[in-house]
């Protein structure tokens, strides 16, 4: 890219932006994408000083897709919910989801807000959108199936949207919560991240068919494949299938090419990926690089815009750490209350009072 | 000046320890935030940690090639920051600490950070419930009494395994001194006791067993014998029968009784006694006469102890029950204080329970005499074994219609059919003397033969 | 002879019936290239192949039943779940098709199905279960739980050996943390249905499996320096069958039981140790059964919680003290 002069004001002759957004909602996608990887590169440092605790999951190379589809979604207080995986941090921080709330979760903070009690990103928000999931694969599906289905049931013109990688497609609870909200035309978009690895199995060791979209056609529901780290491309499907759910049209299958440049978590050194192949993407293919290409090419924003972009970014991502970096962990005996209504708190066994 | 730690890092859940492969940076460096300090290389993986703040790296702990477990202590570096941090940011609470909140960064120009996330749902601050130790409130069983409480009872009857070892050396628990729990004796406590043989001052000393364990001679069994070990209720009986003859001086007295009168009353008030649900039998009226008696010959009532004897302050009877098992001697206590409805109710009571093996370790222990009773198939008159540490024991012989010299008032004689029957008493002569026992048998016939009826 | 940990130890024992019988095969996920997401099969796939190391799709429910026909059939699966937390998506393959196949149908389905279990390690809710009792009611499954690298690799080969189907747990925590030295040419066979004297003592049992033995280990030294008190561990190893003998045995030398596990109170196995205890040595019982459990709220992530949650080596400390005193 060599230099270029570009206009304080958005240049009336730059092309028309695609998808129906206008040129602040593209900066402000830039900044989430932004958010995503500049958050989870502090949590990495965090994780190697031992302040994170447990595992720590990267969306390197994926924040595209996230941040794009969630992007589509009605956000707001009681509207489009969705669910998302560990590599879907972009989704949730663009439901409203706090970097402080991330950081306070990964460090099992006592003002996390699980307390302390579940780890990264499995956390929730049913009000702003976002339902965070558990570790076993595929189980959101009908659960977000159901959430879809109180919409119907309540002629609610809401949506509900849901992440699946390309390992929780061979799941029971996938195929089970996929084909309940098939034939229940529920307003639920489905988006398959097709990344190359489960933990470290390939797709060809995942299932028989070369793109998840083909597997959608066994639920009766229409599916497109998107190139994933394309923003605005993720952005224009998504929306279509979105509107169409909130039409009363049913499930829809989107699938996103994209790659994992990371391994599973932070402890896999990811030695079963060609290294050619990470580079490959890292310098060719990256989500945020493209889409910065995209804006400044034309000339949908300034270089100064996105520098500054980035200089609030890491300020936002510094303040919340400092704000919560050595908050205490919670108390021992807040492990107790609420594993039911009543009775509101456990017993707390006969040893631990001699 | 603060001082920050810097610890090797857990990468995995199983990974127990690290090596540091390589230092980047040197004591007196200036390292800038999150700037690679050192490599690690473990099992899983290998890895550069960044610093945790800027500042100077002032003290190197663990060397190149060293290897340590997760979280030891790898370096420190000074910083300009406030307090010092520990490593892990503020590991332990303590409620104070949670009020507290590291202020924002100076020069913030950002919008202010976003208020806390709504907490997870735990309703009212819960009190949290501490006990003592474990809750021992147990219902009291057993004899009506429900007020008795569970550290009563601890200290009455202890374990399982302490009433074994009481039953088997017929210890009174409640004879002993207890450490444990509640005050409750322990095994060491009966133990302890046993071997010492000396009770506690004004405790009466328990019936030892004599010293020289019994031991029955062998045996060979010829082809075609059945071989039995014995059942614990059989080799207790066995050894018990043959420490009681070495112990006791025994003699016999056998006394001939009339019971056409107590068959009279029996027959006249039996209806009456089924209809509140007892079986009125001769056994009752003997108990009663000796419940009786004994209080008027405190010596059959007794024990042996050393050069000494004890006279028992209660009268409780025992009434052997022969099982299919074996012999177990249920004990009425405070015979003396029941009527003969009384007596009929806890003899049918006890022989019963002793049937059904409902007996309770208590209702086995502390009686002071025992009345044994063959029944209808036994014999004319035996000579029982003395149930120790007692003094007496009181053998029924079968009873049935004989003849009988009768004396009328005018001093003629005639042959009449009465109803008659043995009693024979084995009793210890070291200190029941023949005119002690036959004083008490003579006064049981007495009563017998002239039970009131206003008595029954 | 060098100390190998508790992972290499289960390694060694799976590669050596791997060697001995190739009827052995292994599936689960990540196991084949990867090595398994804590290593235990690294270097299998290499040696053994592809056909008899398979890298499955994430699939438990599939994984347990084609581990279940191939047993039919006379092969010797060994299914992997990656964290024993997944096996809830195979429990109906589990307890309904592969626990009472022999019964009902008089078919045979010798497999083993592996994975980590255990707290201790920061996992949060599921990556820290300890599953055994909600399999231990099933008739028709046998549950093994080793807790020492001599164990590893004589439960994994007797499992593998054995004609029933067998649930292998083994501790995330104890994988690298605890090293034994193991006799090399020595075929290392650890019985089914037999428990282990973990160490000898007078004055009160502790029953325990798993994690916990070790921490039993650690809270006896501490009693009988500081208090005199001589404690005996019996560390069960098989959980179904499980060894009644070895319990009455230790019950009527010492007359006081604490049983320690880290599974939950409620429902945990210490409430069916206390009434096999109950009902065949009441008479030598000089104290109340206790036990020390895990409280009974799902396994929370931060270490706090964790720790306050699981029961720690001090716990049974002052529970043993406490029952010594009884």
């Amino acid at each position: 890219m060599g230099p270029r002069t570009v206009p304080a004001v958005p240049n009336p002759a730059a092309p028309p932006i695609p998808a129906g957004l206008e040129r602040w909602q593209l900066l402000e996608l830039y900044r989430y994408l932004r958010l995503t990887r500049t958050l989870e590169e502090r949590l990495t440092a965090l994780y190697r000083q031992s302040k994170v605790i447990g595992g720590l999951f990267r969306s390197l190379g994926q924040e595209g897709e996230s941040v794009a589809s969630a992007y589509a979604l009605e956000r707001g207080r009681h509207q489009d919910i969705l669910s998302p995986l560990i590599r879907n941090l972009g989704s949730m921080l663009v439901m409203g989801a706090q970097p402080i709330e991330i950081l306070r979760q990964y460090m099992a903070k006592a003002d996390s807000p699980t307390h302390g009690r579940e780890l990264n990103v499995h956390f929730n928000d049913l009000e702003k959108g976002y339902l965070g999931q558990i570790s076993h694969l595929g189980d959101m599906v009908p659960v977000m199936a159901g959430i879809a289905l109180t919409f119907k049931m309540r002629g609610e013109r809401r949506v509900g949207l849901v992440y699946v990688g390309d390992g929780a497609t061979s799941t029971g609870t996938f195929h089970e919560g996929l084909n309940f909200a098939a034939v229940q035309r529920l307003p639920l978009v489905v988006i398959g991240e097709f990344n190359g690895y489960a933990y470290s199995t390939p797709p060809t060791k995942q299932f028989a068919v070369r793109d998840l979209a083909e597997k959608a056609k066994g639920y009766g529901i229409p599916a497109v494949t998107v190139d994933g780290n394309d923003v605005l491309a993720v952005y224009g499907a998504t929306k279509h299938a979105v509107d169409r759910a909130r039409q009363g049209k049913g499930v829809h299958f989107i699938e996103v090419k994209t790659f994992r440049r990371k391994g599973h978590a932070e402890h896999d050194d990811q030695h079963y990926v060609p290294k050619e192949e990470i580079e490959r993407w890292a310098r060719t293919n990256d989500p945020i690089d493209r889409f910065t290409a995209t804006l400044l090419d034309h000339a949908w924003a300034e270089p100064a815009e996105l520098t500054r972009l980035d200089g609030q970014v890491k300020d936002e991502v510094d303040q919340a750490t400092d704000a919560c970096v050595d908050e205490p962990l919670p108390a021992p005996d807040t492990a107790l209350p609420g594993v039911f209504v009543e009775p509101a708190t456990a017993e707390r066994l006969w040893f631990r009072s001699l | 000046m603060a001082r920050v730690d810097v610890l090797m890092p857990q990468m995995g859940e199983s990974i127990a320890e690290g090596t540091l492969s390589k230092w980047l940076k040197q004591v007196g460096d200036e390292v800038k935030r999150d700037e690679p300090l050192f490599e690690i290389s473990t099992d899983k993986v290998d890895a550069e940690i960044p610093a945790p703040t800027a500042g100077v790296l002032a003290e190197i702990k663990v060397q190149q090639g060293q290897t340590v477990p997760v979280q030891t202590l790898v370096a420190v570096i000074e910083t300009e920051k406030g307090a010092t941090t520990a490593a892990g940011g503020g590991a332990t609470p303590t409620p104070s600490a949670a009020a507290q909140r590291a202020p924002a960064a100076p020069g913030a120009g950002a919008a202010p950070l976003p208020a806390k996330a709504a907490p997870v749902s735990a309703g009212p601050a819960p009190t949290v419930s501490d006990r003592p130790g474990p809750s021992l409130t147990v219902p009291a069983a057993g004899k009506g009494d429900g007020a008795e409480s569970a550290e009563e009872r601890l200290r009455r009857r202890s374990t399982p395994l302490v009433r074994k070892i009481a039953a088997e050396h017929q210890v009174d628990i409640a004879a002993i001194p207890g450490t444990g729990f509640a005050g409750r004796v322990t095994k060491q406590d009966i133990l302890g006791y046993i071997e010492r043989g000396a009770p506690a001052p004004g405790v009466s000393r328990p019936a030892a067993a004599p010293a020289g364990a019994v031991e029955h001679p062998a045996v060979e069994p010829w082809p075609g014998d059945r071989v039995e070990p014995w059942s614990k209720i059989r080799k207790i009986t066995a050894d018990h029968m043959i420490t009681s003859r070495r112990v006791s001086a025994h003699v016999a007295s056998f006394f001939e009784i009339d019971y056409t009168r107590v068959a009279q009353l029996r027959a006249k008030h039996k209806a009456a006694y089924a209809e509140r649900g007892v079986n009125l039998t001769y056994l009752a009226f003997i108990a009663r006469a000796c419940a009786e008696q004994l209080r008027q010959h405190p010596i059959v009532n007794a024990a042996v102890s050393g050069d000494s004897t004890i006279y028992r302050r209660d009268i409780n009877i025992g009434i052997a029950v022969a099982l299919d098992w074996g012999l177990i001697v249920p004990v009425i206590k405070h015979a003396d204080e029941l009527s003969l409805l009384g007596l009929a109710r806890a003899i049918n009571d006890l022989g019963e329970r002793a049937r059904t093996k409902k007996l309770t370790p208590d209702e086995i222990q502390r009686g002071t005499f025992t009345i044994t009773n063959p029944g209808g198939f036994g014999p004319y008159a035996g000579i029982p074994i003395i149930n120790q540490p007692q003094v007496a024991i009181l053998g029924v012989g079968t009873i049935e219609k004989r003849p009988k010299v009768i004396t009328a008032a005018d001093g003629s004689d005639a042959i009449a059919i009465r109803t008659m029957g043995m009693l024979t008493m084995a009793y210890d002569h070291r200190v029941v003397d023949g005119a002690d026992a036959d004083k008490f048998l003579a006064d049981v016939k007495r009563m017998l033969q002239e039970f009131p009826e206003g008595a029954v | 002879m060098a100390e190998i940990t508790f992972l290499e130890a289960l390694k060694q024992g799976l590669w050596e019936e791997m060697e001995r019988d190739e009827r052995v095969f292994i599936l689960g996920e990540d196991v084949g290239a990867y090595g398994g997401a804590f290593k235990v099969t690294e270097g299998f796939q290499q040696r053994f192949g592809e056909a008899r190391v398979i890298d499955t799709p994430i699939a438990e429910a599939a994984i347990v039943g084609a581990a279940a026909g191939a047993a039919h059939m006379g092969m010797r699966p060994v299914a992997e779940m990656q964290f024993i937390d997944f096996i809830s998506c195979a429990y109906d393959m589990l307890t309904n098709y592969v626990a009472t196949a022999r019964y009902r149908a008089g078919l045979s389905t010798p497999m083993v199905v592996r994975g980590p279990c255990g707290g201790y390690v920061r996992g949060g809710p599921f990556h820290s279960q300890n599953p055994e009792a909600a399999f231990f009611h099933t008739p028709g499954l046998k549950i093994v739980y080793p807790a020492t690298a001599r164990d590893a690799k004589g439960l994994i080969k007797s499992a593998i050996r054995d004609e029933d189907p067998v649930l292998y747990l083994e501790h995330k925590w104890l994988y690298r943390r605890i090293k034994e030295s193991l006799p090399e040419g020595e075929e290392i066979l650890t019985p089914i249905g037999q428990a282990r004297l973990a160490r000898e003592g007078q004055d009160l049992s502790i029953i325990t499996y798993g994690a916990t033995v070790w921490k039993s280990l650690e809270a006896a030294d501490q009693l009988a320096r500081e208090d005199g008190v001589s404690v005996e561990i019996l560390d069960l190893r098989s959980l179904v069958p499980m060894d009644d003998a070895a319990i009455v045995a230790t019950v009527r030398k010492t007359g006081k039981v604490l049983i320690v596990h880290e599974d939950t109170r409620t429902g945990g196995l210490a409430g069916e140790i206390t009434a096999r205890i109950n009902e065949q040595a009441f008479a030598w019982l000089d104290g109340p059964i206790m036990r020390v459990t895990a409280h009974d709220v799902p396994i929370p992530y931060a270490p706090t919680l964790e720790d306050f949650v699981l029961p720690q080596t001090d716990d049974i400390v002052k529970a043993a003290r406490w029952l010594a005193k009884y």
